[in-house]
């Protein structure tokens, strides 16, 4: 009950803050105009070039694909590892950890709110933009495609904060993370389907990126392939069996870290 | 020259402060040169997957790669205060690089070195000494290549004095500049045989990311001397531009008397 106050009042305060300095949303608006933008122009002119078709796929699934990544990015589920480097480094993990509050929902809630105004007012402007100027993929009609969107989704967003809190985490024992933090973050890039859609991947990148919790945890870019209707449950198996596996990880991990903090006071 | 001399001695000085805490130094460029190679992995099989788009190879996505990776590394090592530009101006810290006696944009550019743009530096180079393996370059090739990584520099250097002198229009500057620098460079690492027509003007002369890395791999690559000299000029006209904006951007600073002196 306390945490769920807790991550209630977290997440509001933050809405209520970005909404009032809307700096963030202007910079998260030029990054996705910037990234998937001009990915998309690029795109549309490579499929016009091949006659509308690379790999058995058309352009409408690419883009709704590549959306769906760049979208899920504007959440900055990955700051988390950045968040606690810096709480480490400066010592403000101290104070933190002095608290009645667990600091790693703290920390969670506190990157989930910080990023989710942008993301709604993005996804929903640019999803509505896109449909105008593509329309959108019939698997997107079919009755079970919400739910499984929803649910692989939150099991996405979940995967995502266990894979940077373990970078994060780190940070007790390592003096600076970002070299780890750049090697994990491109990995979910490539694999999650970013510059390059899931369906121009090769055999064997398709398959690692559906076996490792980096590919896993974007199985949102998935949701629009004709073959999602099929593997649904597959791919959602997997994203629950990577959640476990690293979720453990990640609570022995904060167990140590817990144990490394002396607290002084003062 | 004595404004050349105080360049070298801030960088020197940047490095051996950087050095220091060593295991940190070495992660941060071995990571930096690690984490770009995905660009060159993603752009492979993009190339595999999709085929020759404007006669790009992979060679050439190599070279894309090397030109830009070096051009930024450059910059953003030895002149890594500029990122820093839009901090200074909100916090009032700008106040002690203007009571400086040295000129005001080499002051604040050497003022931050950025460690992990040396593996930017060292992943450029060994990109770009693939790429001439690759081409089986000529010696004018390989002098042209040098040219061309002075001139992108030189257009990466100018480009970024134009984003980050905005932060003395805007309250907030930190998220708008934030946002230029993606606009800008985040073109640069694209594919650029998928640049034709419109999108290629806009961002060869309005927005001049393909300048720092698509066109000098197609210079390079046909060998283009009305390319180079297009390059050249543009390299001088944006150089040019972002010293008259930096220094009109300047004036616009109010001073809040923030009392430090020093680096």
């Amino acid at each position: 009950m306390k945490e769920t106050r807790l991550a209630i009042n977290i997440v509001k305060i933050l809405i209520k803050d970005r909404m009032l300095y809307p700096g963030k949303l202007i910079v998260d608006t030029f990054s996705v105009v910037a990234r998937c933008g001009i990915l998309l122009i690029l795109y549309w002119y490579v499929f016009k070039l091949n006659n509308g078709v690379i790999n058995n796929t058309t352009f409408l699934f690419t883009a709704w694909s590549m959306f769906f990544y760049f979208s899920f990015s504007v959440l900055h589920l990955s700051g988390i590892a950045r968040t606690i480097m810096q709480d480490v480094q400066s010592g403000n993990v101290e104070v933190l950890f002095s608290k009645p509050v667990s600091y790693l929902l703290y920390r969670i809630w506190w990157q989930i709110g910080s990023g989710i105004f942008s993301f709604i007012i993005i996804s929903i402007v640019a999803s509505i933009l896109l449909t105008l100027a593509i329309g959108f993929p019939p698997t997107i009609t079919i009755g079970m495609f919400l739910p499984s969107f929803t649910l692989t989704f939150l099991l996405g967003a979940v995967l995502t904060l266990c894979v940077y809190s373990i970078v994060g985490l780190l940070s007790f024992w390592i003096e600076d993370v970002n070299p780890i933090f750049w090697i994990v973050d491109k990995a979910v890039m490539i694999l999650g389907g970013s510059y390059l859609p899931i369906a121009l991947f090769p055999p064997l990148m398709y398959k690692i990126a559906l076996y490792s919790p980096f590919g896993a945890s974007l199985f949102i870019t998935h949701t629009v392939s004709p073959s999602w209707q099929n593997n649904w449950y597959e791919l959602i198996g997997i994203q629950l069996l990577w959640i476990f596996g690293l979720g453990i990880i990640v609570y022995w991990m904060y167990e140590q870290a817990r144990k490394k903090v002396s607290v002084n006071g003062g | 020259m004595k404004e050349l001399y105080f360049a070298y001695y801030a960088v020197k000085k940047n490095i051996q402060s950087s050095a220091e805490l060593r295991t940190s130094f070495l992660m941060n460029v071995i990571g930096m040169a690690v984490n770009n190679t995905a660009f060159i992995i993603l752009w492979t099989f993009f190339v595999k997957s999709v085929g020759t788009i404007g006669g790009w190879t992979v060679a050439d996505i190599i070279g894309l790669q090397g030109f830009t990776a070096l051009s930024y590394g450059i910059v953003f090592s030895v002149a890594g205060g500029i990122r820093k530009i839009a901090d200074s101006v909100a916090s009032g810290a700008f106040d002690r690089f203007m009571l400086s006696p040295k000129n005001l944009l080499l002051r604040i550019a050497m003022s931050s070195f950025g460690v992990s743009a040396l593996g930017d530096i060292v992943f450029g180079i060994i990109c770009l000494t693939f790429y001439a393996i690759l081409l089986h370059v000529t010696i004018y090739q390989i002098v042209i290549i040098i040219l061309l990584v002075a001139l992108s520099s030189v257009v990466f250097f100018s480009a970024i004095t134009i984003i980050y002198a905005t932060s003395f229009f805007f309250t907030d500057a930190s998220t708008v500049t934030g946002g230029f620098f993606e606009l800008f460079f985040t073109p640069a690492l694209f594919h650029g045989g998928a640049f034709q027509g419109g999108m290629r003007f806009v961002f060869t002369f309005i927005i001049p990311s393909l300048l720092v890395g698509s066109i000098p791999v197609e210079i390079v690559r046909n060998m283009s001397l009305d390319k180079l000299l297009l390059i050249a000029i543009l390299s001088v006209l944006w150089f040019t531009l972002s010293i008259f904006v930096f220094n009109r951007a300047v004036r616009r600073y109010e001073s809040s008397n923030f009392m430090t002196f020093g680096s």
